[in-house]
């Protein structure tokens, strides 16, 4: 089993730092995702574990030894690219059998590996044809296979599933759990989209501009974002964002939204006449009567979709507010309702983005 | 009120009233080219428009092509030193029979007409070794310059320089430096060595030869393999990296297969040029020393021109040789190009 170890690690492309010295623990066996928007560094930063990139300054450690001068081949991981990366002019067979050639493996064990991991993948029927010949989706698994059969310390995989389609993709998804499950192996992703890291992922690495934003299990980013990139990164549709300042009213504070006040107790380390955000996620915003309402809305548009409904309703003094609700919900647009934040469920945001409460207990 | 001008329309500037001036000629040519078009058209259907546009360039290599490959044809079968081809007997395969007479075609001196086959052994060498290096050093130039080296753009031009060159300049530049009293030999005297009399020696010359016509024309070759090996994707090589493989085993097992379908376009249209040898050698040895670096294109052209007797028919049959040779390398080169293009 492969435990990764980042230490402080920093890239400049010239003068341009892209990875702003970043600490990070991958533990063995354990399904790391690293999620973030383009450009954030989650790409570069796998391919420092993989290798294929220098690192400016800092430390690569991989079972405890320092690789930051070893080279990409004799790390010992695998990795599966966004573009397959399948050699064209070979089968699949032989793709698969590439890399143990390389290290001079006996042909009875080529043939045994390539062999099973083409059964663990059911690409069996494929193995005498080349890429070209094949979908989308089974050159995606010829890749997991000839990651499979080097037996590496850890698998690295970069947007893998991005060139598939939409059904594929969730598929894929779903046979990438399974095999990590079945294997066992330390396996680090990077993927932009948040709903494959929160579905796979042991530990997801929340990367913006070069920096962790928050690293955690899923529901942890989820339930307890630690910045409001966090927060409006992770669940999808996102959290409501909103900007308020605090007023001190006694007994707890005033969030002052342009014309709408929510009222919230009083929270340690929320201080009168500051700047804060305060975030609510779709599902935790109530539809309630005008009484005991905190903003009165009126409905952009409606979305049913049968099992759940959406609304995209305008608040005067605050961004649109995207509300979740079970089942179907006779709506419509134009319509004004009473909407209420779930306070167990609101997260609470400093001027500086960090945060100040998840949850404020009534 | 009724505006003179649309007063939307963004205002003249000096640039629209230039180039509206500038287009009148052409205006004025297309309308005088519209009357007959448009009478063409109605008088063959619009059908037969693109056969009309391709008319004249069809014309030139018909008249330029076409017509000297059948008269080729034609003086090949006839005899005598006439001219004009009615007036000349016809011999039938006689031309093509005392080319190829021979008793042992492995040694020229056997054969009735020696020249021919010296010229075919010559270009034979030639062809084997020009290619060879012509390969080998358009790959070894293209992967040069294919990496991230400083000064590449500076590279690329450099050696592709030589291909823009008219063929006799070449060959002038290098007769100068390779003459008797050349830029080499003055190098070597003022080293303390012995002058070397390069167009004297048939090795020497032979030699030259091919380096000459390597020189020139490695740029094309290269340009064409570079082009290759750009298409190559970087994600196959850090595949092969992550795959643990050596540096020469990728070259081996990823570069040069995947390459391969250009080095076969390459190879094919380096050897038919390489054939069709002439210009540079011919300025640069005159075919010497004897008939060292005589190749078959100059024996054609000597044999129909440049001899006090000049005979047609014999040089017309030669070429009729050489354009099978040529006609068949040029099939290989459309079946490589096809199978390239369907990958």
């Amino acid at each position: 089993m492969t435990e990764i170890l980042l230490k402080n690690v920093i890239k400049a492309y010239g003068t341009v730092e892209v990875i702003h010295g970043i600490d990070l623990a991958v533990n063995s066996g354990e399904f790391v995702v690293f999620v973030g928007p383009s450009g954030c560094g989650k790409s570069t930063l796998l391919r420092i574990i993989a290798g294929l990139e220098k690192i400016t300054s800092g430390e690569v450690v991989i079972n405890g030894e320092v690789v930051n001068h070893i080279p990409a081949s004799e790390r010992g991981l695998a990795m599966v690219f966004q573009s397959y990366a399948l050699y064209p002019h070979m089968t699949v067979y032989k793709n698969m059998a590439f890399g143990l050639e390389n290290s001079k493996m006996p042909k009875d064990e080529i043939d045994r590996r390539v062999n099973e991991a083409a059964r663990l993948l059911q690409i069996e029927p494929y193995l005498a044809r080349r890429p070209k010949a094949l979908s989308g989706g089974q050159r995606q698994r010829v890749a997991i296979g000839r990651a499979i059969v080097r037996d590496p310390k850890a698998f690295l995989f970069d947007e893998p599933l991005s060139n598939l389609d939409a059904e594929l993709r969730v598929t894929m998804r779903k046979e990438l759990a399974a095999l990590h499950a079945k294997l066992g192996g330390t396996m680090i992703y990077v993927t932009h989209d948040q709903v494959e890291a929160m579905t796979l992922a042991d530990k997801i690495v929340v990367l913006s501009g070069g920096n962790v934003a928050q690293a955690g299990r899923p529901l942890d980013l989820y339930n307890r974002p630690q910045n409001t990139f966090v927060a409006g990164f992770i669940g999808s549709p996102r959290m409501n964002l909103m900007e308020a300042k605090a007023v001190a009213n006694g007994s707890g504070y005033h969030l002052n939204a342009g014309p709408q006040t929510v009222e919230v107790p009083s929270v340690p380390g929320l201080s009168d006449q500051s700047n804060v955000t305060f975030g609510a996620r779709p599902e935790h915003i109530e539809i309630v009567d005008e009484a005991s309402a905190d903003v009165n809305a009126t409905v952009e548009l409606s979305e049913q979709l049968g099992g759940e409904t959406y609304l995209y309703c305008n608040v005067d003094g605050l961004p649109q507010l995207t509300v979740h609700q079970l089942g179907q919900l006779p709506v419509e647009r134009g319509e004004t309702i009473h909407l209420r934040f779930d306070r167990a469920q609101m997260h609470l945001f400093g001027a500086d983005g960090n945060v100040i409460a998840n949850g404020i207990s009534e | 009120m009724v505006l003179e001008t649309d007063p939307r329309a963004e205002p003249e500037t000096i640039g629209h009233r230039v180039k509206s001036a500038l287009s009148v000629p052409a205006v004025a040519f297309f309308k005088l080219l519209d009357v007959p078009f448009r009478w063409l058209q109605r008088l063959l259907g619009i059908g037969s428009m693109p056969y009309l546009f391709l008319l004249p360039n069809l014309a030139f290599f018909g008249l330029f092509v076409i017509v000297p490959l059948f008269l080729s044809l034609g003086y090949s079968v006839t005899g005598g030193t006439n001219l004009y081809l009615g007036e000349r007997p016809y011999v039938g395969g006689e031309q093509y029979g005392y080319l190829f007479q021979c008793e042992n075609y492995t040694d020229p001196a056997t054969c009735r007409e020696d020249r021919f086959w010296k010229a075919i052994f010559n270009t034979g060498v030639f062809v084997f070794f020009q290619v060879g290096f012509m390969v080998l050093f358009s790959l070894v130039t293209a992967l040069i310059l294919n990496r991230e080296i400083r000064g590449r753009g500076f590279f690329r031009a450099v050696f592709f320089f030589p291909v823009l060159l008219s063929p006799v300049v070449v060959a002038l530049i290098w007769k100068w430096i390779l003459l008797r009293d050349g830029v080499l030999n003055a190098f070597l005297v003022s080293m303390g060595l012995d002058r070397i009399l390069f167009f004297v020696d048939p090795t020497w010359a032979m030699f030259w030869a091919i380096f000459v016509s390597v020189w020139a024309h490695m740029g094309f070759y290269t340009l064409i393999l570079l082009a290759g090996l750009q298409a190559i994707p970087p994600d196959l090589y850090e595949a092969a990296e992550m795959d643990g493989t050596k540096k020469e085993r990728v070259f081996w097992r990823i570069t040069l297969p995947l390459l391969w379908p250009n080095m076969l376009v390459v190879i094919v249209l380096a050897l038919i040029k390489s054939v069709q040898i002439f210009d540079e050698v011919f300025v640069l040895t005159g075919g010497g020393p004897g008939t060292a670096t005589q190749f078959i294109v100059q024996y054609i052209y000597t044999t129909g021109f440049a001899n006090q007797v000049q005979n047609f028919g014999l040089a017309s049959a030669a070429s009729v040789v050489l354009g099978v040779v040529l006609f068949v390398l040029t099939l290989v080169q459309l079946a490589v190009t096809r199978r390239k293009d369907e990958g």
